[in-house]
């Protein structure tokens, strides 16, 4: 019997909240999903590139900080990119940007963001952390929200 | 029964379904097998099944006899003869062979092989590791060292990484082989490697085996796959037959039909990780001992390894696939 704990390939159950993740793409509008679409909490399985799943730490990794990332994608509603969440490897400290899913809970990404605020990222020159709530707010509910 | 002392003793060399071509002292006779052989065989992979005709299928599921293999043979004269005995094997190379709707059969691609040769182009078609590391790991269980060829070098600047990726192997103590059938270009090294001892071809059609055996020995004139765009690395066969070939330099080598299939046979998941000689030296090293299966227990040496770059990702990725099949 597979363990979804333990499979690197598939289906996982998050190693943060327990929650059973569906790797199916129709779910979550991405290619590979390694963040749980409750908690946003992730797991360190990719090494060079989104979705090798090449890594051999497969630490927790924790979501700390939104970012943007330019989008080349011609067809993107926002012509300031992408919202992209970063996480951080509680083991071995590496960090990486990922797509928002479709199912991932707003409000969750609006809590990553607001903690944020409350610390420094110490590699905090090569990833631009968002610092600004309106902009967040607009590009998760698609509006802005009256000061 | 027949008694020893009336059969000679010859090697198989080739076989098609219920003929063995079997070698002594430069001759081929055609055997059969007797039908206690067959019995035996019968008796022992399908005691379930009631027709002989069936039964007769059977034998060609699984074979007793593999290329290479040592066999006693009663001459019939006029070049044929009768198997009556297979020796005990020195080596054996396996493959698991699925037969829809029934069990699982153990393929011996060869016998008494002293050595695997996992053949990959540079380019057309462009190399796959991850079948490399299953060719290596069968190699490894059967107890037979491995030498990586890599063909078609005049087509290599088409692959980047292929250094990269060749240094992962370099780096575990695999030995390379880089050859192009059409220039010669590392035919001498590679004969060298081949003298006096039996080699076997192993890589998926399209590759160039043929070919390789053809520029290591210019006489023997196999066919192979005609040069068309399009084509090449893909689809059709070429070598319906696993064959043997003894080489003028001293040597025997087998050539095989590229095989599409390639499953482990008889490994238990517990032993897989022993058949990567990179991550042997780490087993017995992780908190959970033993029973550690190194994919996110904590503590693993092997993951630990990986980490601190003394095991390739790609390696530890395909001990992962692989062990996801046993
Ligand atoms: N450019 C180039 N082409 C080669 C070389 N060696 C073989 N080829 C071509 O690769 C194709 C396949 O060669 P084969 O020798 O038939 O390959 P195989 O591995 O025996 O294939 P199967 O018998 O189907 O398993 C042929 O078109 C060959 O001409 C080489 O060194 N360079
Ligand atoms: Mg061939
Ligand atoms: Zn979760
Ligand atoms: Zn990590
Ligand atoms: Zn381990």
């Amino acid at each position: 019997m597979r363990n979804h704990h333990a499979s690197s390939f598939g289906d996982f159950r998050c190693g943060n909240c327990g929650a059973l993740v569906s790797s199916m793409q129709t779910q979550s509008g991405v290619n590979n999903r390694n963040h749980c679409p409750y908690c946003l909490w992730s797991c360190h399985l990719d090494l060079y590139s989104s979705g090798d799943r090449l890594s051999a730490c497969k630490a927790k990794m924790i979501p700390v900080g939104l970012t943007m990332k330019k989008s080349r994608n011609k067809y993107q509603i926002s012509p300031r990119g992408e919202l992209m969440l970063v996480h951080v490897c509680t083991d071995c400290e590496s960090v990486s940007i990922n797509r928002i899913a479709a199912d991932d809970d707003p409000k969750t990404i609006l809590e990553v963001f607001r903690n944020s605020l409350n610390f420094c990222l110490h590699n905090e020159d090569e990833i631009s952390i968002l610092r600004n709530e309106d902009m967040v707010i607009e590009q998760l509910f698609g509006m802005r929200i009256p000061a | 029964m027949k008694t020893t002392n009336e059969s000679d003793e010859g090697v198989v060399f080739r076989k098609s379904l219920g003929h063995y071509s079997v070698r002594i002292d430069g001759q081929e006779i055609d055997c059969e097998l007797s039908s206690r052989l067959h019995k035996e065989l019968i008796y022992h992979t399908s005691a379930s099944l009631k027709h002989k005709v069936q039964s007769i299928r059977e034998v060609d599921k699984a074979d007793p006899v593999a290329v290479g293999d040592r066999v006693r043979f009663v001459d019939a004269g006029t070049g044929r003869g009768m198997i009556t005995e297979i020796l005990p094997r020195r080596s054996k190379l396996s493959r698991p062979l699925p037969v829809p709707g029934q069990r699982v059969f153990e393929q011996v691609i060869v016998a008494n092989a002293d050595q695997v040769l996992t053949v990959f182009a540079a380019s057309s078609p462009s190399p796959k590791w991850g079948l490399l590391d299953r060719y290596l790991v069968t190699a490894e269980a059967a107890g037979l060292p491995s030498r990586i060829v890599i063909t078609k070098m005049d087509l290599a600047t088409q692959n980047k990484s292929l250094e990269q990726d060749l240094e992962i192997y370099r780096r575990i103590g695999y030995p390379i082989h880089l050859v192009c059938s059409s220039t010669g270009e590392g035919r001498e090294e590679l004969k060298q490697a081949l003298h006096g001892v039996m080699s076997v071809l192993v890589g998926k059609s399209g590759v160039g085996k043929t070919s390789l055996m053809n520029a290591l020995q210019p006489g023997l004139g196999l066919r192979v796959k005609e040069v068309s765009q399009g084509d090449i690395g893909k689809g059709r066969h070429t070598t319906s037959h696993l064959q043997m070939f003894d080489l003028d330099f001293g040597g025997r080598l087998v050539d095989t039909p590229g095989m599409r299939e390639f499953g482990l046979w008889d490994i238990s998941p517990e032993d897989l990780a022993s058949l990567f000689p990179e991550l042997a030296p780490h087993i017995g090293q992780c908190k959970f001992g033993l029973s550690c299966r190194h994919d996110n227990e904590p503590g693993c040496a092997i993951r630990k390894a990986v980490m601190a770059e003394q095991v390739s990702p790609y390696r530890y990725q395909s001990y992962l696939r692989l062990r996801e099949e046993l």
